[in-house]
This record gives structure tokens, sequence and C-alpha cells, in this order.
């Protein structure tokens, strides 16, 4: 982000001006007499970043899921869209596409799915600080994916009552839910590019059983050889600052009237005075970091 | 809230969290992994009860077989399902007779509460016929089922599970028949009930 050159003078003249402003008023007048100035004196200053609710979207891709299905039967490939809200709340849609391909060495059964899914949620960004570049994540989501999937095996003998048949059944039909819940870290890498990791804790609403049975593989989900189910992603975001309006300093001040007085001393306000003006550097480094 | 010295110490607990947790995950392939209907005993009062006849248990399969029967006055009767020349030679008479195919299940038990017994994948209604020892007349049992292969996973192999639609029977020993659980698969709940004529007491 551009620095912004002109905070460094600004904000300074604005500290001092303000605690040297005497605001005169007329009041307590006596018809013919000239009016008597108020002196007000600033009690206390303090400056708190006002920062827009709405900071963004963020775009993400796992490749997590296309190395697991390089390396093993089944995987995804997924992305995310991610809407910042004040740096600690986001909500997500995730979308992908699964796919399973395997078949038991010992049994010699087959299963076959490729389908899409989708996953909606909420992160929460636990950091204390919320505006530093690293985001310590716990959310959850809730999964959706409609799918047809194959089997086929060896053919059935019955071996009391005779006969077999073929063991080979194509677009078997269902729809699987589950939620999940999700602890993740993202750090900043580039300005706008972020790296992260999920892991996640499945647990089914429904597993989408059929008149074959439980589907071994669900897209988004993964396996249903337990009961619960853990999932990784490993993303690489990207910041769009579509629609996202620029983060603004606030200044309060607390003032209180004295008596009028030309010597009138505000120095024994310098202690505080300095707190404020290292407080607005703070801000002033934040605003950088930007 | 999570203050960001606490990050590392944080990450590395739900780090291991995961990996024992993955570590603990196991298959669900059943242990008692065959698939049977089973006929739980009952006397006419609805009481559990063992059998305390003799009982054996034939199905009727698909086809006929030819039945050859030789009698001779003074001689034990002969049946058999090849023609045998030499008892005709010895004065015998032979009487054929076509029967439906049939194979014994269970031989000749005694003392049992319930019967295991497999039904048919490829056909939706078993006759099954039942041989007491005390009685003369056999009790036949119609079977009307469903028949849907099931896969749980592909590393548990393939099953035949089954829906019983109806059950009905002859009442020389037995009294009723009813379902008690339609769903025929490996997890061995009762899926009929068979009352006996007489009571326990």
């Amino acid at each position: 982000m551009k620095e912004r050159r002109t905070s460094k003078y600004t904000l300074p003249a604005l500290l001092s001006s303000l605690l040297l402003t005497l605001t005169l008023t007329l009041h307590g007048q006596e018809p013919g007499e000239a009016p008597k100035p108020t002196l007000y004196v600033v009690d206390s200053l303090s400056l708190e970043p006002k920062q827009t609710f709405f900071q963004g979207f963020t775009l993400s891709a796992d490749i997590f899921g296309p190395i697991q299905k390089f390396v093993s039967d089944y995987g995804v490939f997924e992305g995310s869209l991610r809407i910042n809200l004040k740096n600690q709340f986001f909500p997500v849609v995730e979308a992908g596409y699964g796919i399973c391909e395997t078949t038991n060495e010992d049994t010699h059964i087959s299963y076959n799915t490729k389908a899409p899914y989708l996953r909606a949620g909420l992160d929460i960004n636990m950091l204390k600080n919320k505006w530093q570049d690293n985001r310590l994540y716990l959310g959850a989501r809730y999964g959706i994916s409609k799918f047809d999937y194959d089997i086929s095996g060896p053919e059935l003998t019955d071996k009391t009552w005779g006969g077999s048949a073929p063991f080979s059944h194509k677009g078997i039909s269902t729809t699987a839910h589950w939620v999940e819940f999700i602890a993740g870290v993202q750090v900043k890498i580039l300005p706008c590019f972020h790296m992260g990791w999920t892991v996640r804790f499945k647990t089914a609403i429904s597993k989408g059983v059929t008149d074959y049975g439980t589907p071994y593989y669900i897209p988004g989900y993964g396996t249903t050889t337990s009961g619960t189910c853990w999932g990784a992603t490993y993303n690489l975001s990207f910041d769009l600052n579509w629609g996202r309006k620029k983060n603004k300093t606030q200044l309060n001040a607390v003032v209180h009237p004295v008596e009028p007085s030309i010597n009138a001393k505000p120095t024994e306000k310098e202690p505080e005075d300095k707190e404020v003006g290292k407080k607005a550097e703070e801000i002033k480094n934040t605003e950088k970091t930007e | 809230m999570i203050k960001q010295n606490k990050l590392i110490p944080t990450l590395l607990v739900v780090t291991s969290v995961v990996m024992l947790s993955a570590a603990c995950s196991s298959n669900n392939c059943p242990l008692d992994n065959s698939v049977s209907c089973n006929y739980y005993f009952y006397d006419s009062q609805d009481h559990a009860i063992s059998i305390g006849d003799t009982l054996s248990v034939s199905i009727l399969l698909p086809g006929h077989d030819t039945l050859y029967t030789y009698r001779l006055a003074g001689y034990t009767t002969i049946e058999s399902r090849t023609r045998i020349d030499s008892l005709i030679e010895q004065g015998y008479k032979e009487l054929v007779s076509v029967t439906r195919h049939d194979s014994t299940i269970i031989n000749q038990v005694s003392g049992v509460a319930y019967l295991q017994l497999p039904m048919a994948y490829f056909n939706t209604a078993d006759t099954l016929v039942f041989h007491y020892a005390s009685i003369t007349n056999n009790d036949t049992l119609y079977i009307e089922h469903d028949n849907m292969p099931h896969v749980g996973l592909p590393e548990c192999g393939s099953y035949m599970f089954h829906n019983i639609k109806s059950v009905k029977s002859t009442d020389y020993a037995i009294e009723r028949i009813e379902i008690s659980n339609p769903n025929v698969n490996y997890e061995g709940k009762e899926n009929i009930k068979i009352h006996f004529a007489g009571t326990l007491e």
C-alpha cells in the first residue's frame, strides 16, 4: 500500500493546535458591557482508528486437495470467496469438485464419483490484535453435495439357492449434508497475498445412504470409513479491494471551561499530551502497515 | 481471545490433537458379516421358547426332481432320485413322481430358540419346509421379499440385503407367523416371529 506521507506532518500539527485552542464565547454579558471571553481547555485527547466495517473480499485456492488426488484415490479442486468484516468476522463460501476413483485390492470392488460440492460458513479471527498481517481462525461450515456414484465388483453368487448375477450399479444418486469445525492460520507473504492452512473436523448430518449402502466417498466431505472425518486445506489467498472504503482515524477531544486568563497554562496536561502523542504515533504506524 | 505470543503453542496443541485423532480412525467392517433372516420361536401366548421337538428345515429350489419310489411287501420302501433297475429285477414296484428340487439346510436340531436361515438372492419368494420328528405333517412357510445388493465399504465386500414383504405358513405345528423386522442384513436382529401352538405353562 502506498505510504501516506502527509500524515507525518498533519497529525502533530492538528494535536498542537487543538491543545492550544481557546474557544471564545459570549455569556453573562451586562448591557453595554464588552463581551467576556470564556476559555476552554482541552482536557484529554484520544485518537481512535475508525476502521470501515467492510474490508474487502479474499479469493482462495486450495492446493492440498489436488496433491491429495495425485498421491491417493481421491481429492478435491476447491476455491473460496471470503468477505472481511472488520478483520474479525469472515463469512465464506467454498465451492469445489470432488473426485474418487478407487478399487479395493482384496475385494475388487470399485467406487467412482465425480461431483461438485458447496460449503458456507463463518471464520472468526481469534487474535487480540485484529489489524496485524497474520490471523488465527476458528470457524464452522455447513456442506452439501448432490452426487451420483458407481459401484461394481465380482458377480454375486447365491451358494444356497443358486444363481449368480453381475454386481455393477451405475448412477446411484444421493445427497449428503455435513458440518465442519475449523481451526486455521493465515500469514501475509506479499502485499495482498496470504498463505495458510486449516484443519477440519467433519461430522455428517446425512451420509446419503441408499439402498446400495453408504457411499464410500462424499465430495467435499471425504471418506465415510468412520463416523467422523478429518480434513485439511492449504490455501493461497489474494485480497480483492472491490468496494472497500479507506480506514480513517477519528480524533476525540474532551474539553472543560476555565476562568479567562491570558496566562492560561496547559502545562498540567503535558504528561497526558505525551500519551496522546504516543498513541497517535501508534495509529500512524498502523496506517502505514495497511 | 488469543495473544500473538500464545499463537505458536496454540497451533502446536491443535496440530497434536489432529494427529492423535487421525491415528485413532479405523474401518467399520462388520465383525459378523453373514446376512441371514432370523426366525425366533414363541408360544401362542408370545413367550419366547426353545423348540423341544427335533426340527429339520429344507428349502424348495427352482427346478424339479424326479423321485423313484420302490415298494415290496414285507420290505422297507426305498426312495431314490435315480432309477435302480436291480430293485425292479428283485420284484420291487417302481413309482415315479416329480417333486420340487429341494435342499436341507438345517438337519435335526432341537432345543433351539431361533434359526438363522439364508434368503434367496435372485428370487422374490422363498419356500421353507419345517419337518418335525414328533408329527407326520410338515409346515410350509412362504416368505416374499425384495433383494438389494449392498456395499458398505469397498474393503468390506458386497452383500445381498433383503426386505421382507409378507409371510404366511401352514398350521400343523405353527399357530401363526409375523414379521418383527423386515430388514434382513448382517445386524442379527429378529426378523420373523414363529408362534407354535400351545403355551409354555
